[in-house]
């Protein structure tokens, strides 16, 4: 243990200075990697009140623990900085095979600080890091740009940034690679602020691992829990599309901007039988056996010759249910997101923002210069295309829809979004889970992604009167195999009621996620089910030898949590921004609407869960205390006081 | 005469194999160690793992300037003498799958050498992608397989990517 062989690599592209640092010991049994490390470091590097797409901002990768290793799904790497959209803690997570290249390469995490004057990228081969001219590539689009530059650095995984990044659209995205990306929190833009139009990395080195046969022991037993999962072979093969009819049903998806809550034609543009049609091959991401992807083709009609990797349930809600397009649109839509470098979600969220605007008569004719009407594919990557080129209003709505309602008159109305970022697909009026509580307590904004119940029973929708619980649902003895301590699951789910308890379940699944978004493995329904800091533990004691134990790893993600947490108290979160849009506790769906008490009674709830104050979210000592936290919490209340004097 | 065989229908491109390989054979964990390759056809939407066929007339043997590649009798496994491999690197050019492979810290060409009969990579493949298997059995199952497809239509045949050789 005593030389852990990552390290961080710094590029200050101000100076365009380069240096490595050692991971100490300490900083990995607390932090294990992935956002671990990004957390500690942003925490320590981003002066409060930097301005996101200034010299301040620093973006960091960071890859998981446990990547580069055959453990199932291990492939995901973490990218941060504060984001220009919320305007506090970015973040987005991707998988496919940049991580495994970092990791040969001997690093853990890369900083990309300062700013460049001129458009430049990062070649990282090993020990050669070179910073290299681009403006040959600056202006290109996604997919042009890595044509030319795996023709440059042959086998190198690379990270970039396209039209929508350089012209700094808060929602622009990095790309990682043609067909993944790190899509959510505007981190495209933070890249682009630096002039930087990408990393590209290689990496010929193994790592040494502490014991091979345990790691090879740990890996199969993972894939095999993975493939007892109930979910397992629905999701090989049709991957994140299994729910999408679900919530379709339960009037819970994003539907005209919020306002339909199902449509007619669901199940023909965004079932899960649109992968026959259109998918032909699943595929992978590094180490991973549920294989969640496809390979779509359009091969005749208006797109004919579209060609990408994709129905995903992201762009079939966003592009399908918010916008309103039909499926050929929908799979357009992603290949024009990927080759722009847009964050989809929020992307379909700003374009069905301005298309209601423009139904409401609020964005006139002359405003836009042609009709918007949902379900227009033609105008709306006509839009799609003005915002990425912030060409007439597409300049407003690039700044994503909370700054552009700030400026259009009514327009708040219609903004849905949570702390600045567009909330995805799914509408907490039509069906209100753990999933949906977790939009509000999510530390990057309004997302989906980093609280969901590992048992959710997506075929029972009934509300609990008080919003504190959702059905369980499952045999004992799903609850019996569940990978977590006994005294959390049996506050999490009572299985006398068959309830899950929402605030319990939502610190337990978010705790849970960022553990997998430390160690670098996959937060698929399968993977959530039946993986837990147990077996994690033992894969992380075999590659890296670090002596750790399953609550030490539960904990050190809970401690990663609570800093970003600190980090965005010191960016000055309020306690009432963590609220739904008024849409949703104003207007009804089905006769459904939030009732905003209750709701804000959960919160609480979940507050003191969390083991923070409940009015003002803010962590208590004895929690900072007890996740060895005190140092932030000193500096919190400095920075503070500063703000007071 | 046991072979890997490979169905490039259940592939999904997730590495493992070249994972497990390089790890057992190099003692790294790098697929450019590994004996096996996954190659990504984009253009067919296609992963094919490509690996040493231990050929009845190998074209690396014939290559070989030092005479280091030879074919075991008893099975007629190709295998090489790493430890005198002076890296010229012919047989990688000569081998019609590119199944050769160069170890930069080694300095030597390797490839495949079974494991000894017990193939990592194939004990390790998640998808059933990789089978170990004799080529009178290949052929057989193949045999079976075309005549399911000539009995019924292919979609009742259930040849899902998880069909089995």
């Amino acid at each position: 243990m005593k030389d852990y062989p990552g390290k961080i690599l710094e590029i200050d592209l101000s100076h365009r200075s380069i240096s490595l640092k050692d991971i100490e010991a300490e900083m990995l049994k607390q932090y294990l990697g992935g956002i671990g490390f990004n957390a500690r470091i942003l925490y320590d590097q981003i002066p409060a009140g930097a301005d996101p797409l200034g010299e301040d901002n620093v973006l960091a990768f960071a890859a998981g623990t446990l990547v580069g290793t055959p453990f199932p799904t291990a492939s995901r790497t973490e990218a941060s900085a504060k984001s220009p959209l919320s305007g506090q803690f970015g973040t987005s997570n991707s998988g496919a095979f940049f991580g495994l290249q970092m990791k040969t390469a001997g690093y853990d995490v890369i900083l990309v600080k300062g700013q460049s004057s001129d458009p430049v990228y990062i070649a990282v081969e090993d020990d050669k890091i070179q910073i290299l001219d681009a403006a040959f590539l600056w202006g290109r689009e996604c997919w042009e740009t890595v044509d030319i530059l795996e023709q440059k650095h042959y086998g190198a995984e690379i990270a970039l940034i396209g039209p929508a990044g350089e012209n700094l659209v808060r929602f622009a995205s990095i790309e990682n690679g043609r067909y993944d990306g790190w899509g959510r929190s505007g981190l495209g833009a933070v890249m682009g602020s630096k002039k930087l139009k990408a990393i590209t990395i290689k990496g010929s080195r193994g790592r040494k691992v502490h014991n091979h046969t345990d790691l090879l022991d740990a890996s199969r037993k993972g894939q095999q829990l993975i493939k007892s999962a109930s979910s397992y072979m629905a999701f090989t093969e049709y991957g994140t599309l299994n729910a999408s009819i679900t919530y379709g049903k339960n009037k819970a998806i994003s539907a005209h901007n919020f306002t339909l809550g199902t449509l007619p034609n669901w199940k023909e543009i965004g079932g899960r039988q649109i992968v026959d049609k259109y998918g032909s091959r699943h595929v992978a991401c590094q180490s991973c056996i549920i294989a969640c992807g496809h390979w779509a083709e359009i091969k005749e009609g208006k797109y004919a010759g579209v060609k990408v990797k994709d129905l995903e349930i992201t762009p079939v809600m966003s592009f399908g249910a918010t916008v309103g397009l039909g499926t050929e649109a929908i799979i357009k839509a992603s290949e024009l997101c990927q080759r722009y470098g847009v964050d989809m979600v929020s992307a379909g969220g700003v374009l069905g923002f301005a298309i209601e605007l423009f139904q409401k008569g609020i964005l006139s004719q002359e405003e836009v210069g042609y009709e918007l009407d949902f379900g227009d594919d033609e105008a709306a990557f006509k839009l799609l295309e003005q915002i990425v080129n912030r060409k007439g209003i597409g300049d407003l709505l690039a700044e994503g829809t909370k700054r552009a309602a700030e400026q259009i008159e009514q327009g708040e109305r219609y903004a849905i979004h949570i702390k600045g970022m567009e909330i995805p697909m799914i509408d907490p009026r039509g069906r209100w889970s753990t999933w949906t509580l977790g939009m509000l307590t999510n530390i990057r904004g309004g997302d989906h992604l980093r609280c969901r119940n590992p048992v959710e029973n997506l075929r029972y929708n009934d509300r609990d009167e008080d919003y504190m619980k959702e059905r369980f649902g499952f045999k004992q003895s799903m609850y019996d195999r569940l990978d977590m301590p006994e005294e959390q699951k049996s506050k999490a789910i009572n299985l006398e009621n068959d309830t899950v308890d929402i605030p319990e379940m939502s610190k337990w699944a978010e705790d849970l996620i960022n553990l997998f978004n430390s160690v670098g493995i996959c937060i698929r329904p399968p993977v959530m089910e039946k993986v837990g800091p147990g077996i994690i533990a033992e894969a992380v004691r075999a590659y890296i030898g670090l002596d750790i134990t399953p609550a030490e790893l539960a904990q050190s993600s809970e401690r990663a949590w609570n800093l970003i947490k600190l980090f965005n108290l010191r960016e000055g979160e309020e306690a009432d921004a963590s609220k739904f849009p008024r849409r949703f506790y104003e207007e009804e769906i089905d006769g459904e609407k939030l009732d905003e008490s209750k709701i804000q009674a959960v919160l609480e709830r979940y507050y003191q869960v969390r083991g923070w104050d409940s009015q003002s979210g803010r962590p208590e000592a004895q929690t900072l205390r007890r996740l060895n936290l005190m140092w932030a919490s000193s500096e919190t209340r400095d920075s503070d006081e500063e703000n007071c004097d | 005469m046991k072979r890997i065989v490979i169905n490039p229908q259940a592939c999904n491109g997730c590495g493992i194999c070249q994972l497990v390989c390089s790890a057992c054979k190099a003692g790294q964990w790098h697929p450019a160690f590994s004996r096996i390759k996954i190659k990504q056809m984009r253009e067919y939407n296609i992963n094919v793992p490509v690996v040493c066929q231990h050929c009845s007339q190998p074209p690396c043997e014939t290559f070989c300037v030092m005479n280091l590649i030879y074919q075991e009798p008893l099975e007629g496994y190709v295998l090489r003498r790493e430890e005198r491999c002076i890296g010229c690197r012919a047989c990688e050019i000569a081998c019609p799958f590119s199944a050769a492979v160069f170890d930069p810290i080694k300095e030597a060409v390797v490839s495949c050498d079974l494991c000894g009969g017990n193939p990592a990579c194939v004990s390790n493949c998640p998808e059933g992608a990789l089978f170990y298997m004799d080529e009178e059995q290949t052929a057989d199952s193949k045999r079976r397989q075309t005549s399911r497809l000539k009995l019924i239509p292919s979609s009742a045949a259930g040849l899902s990517r998880r069909a089995s050789l």
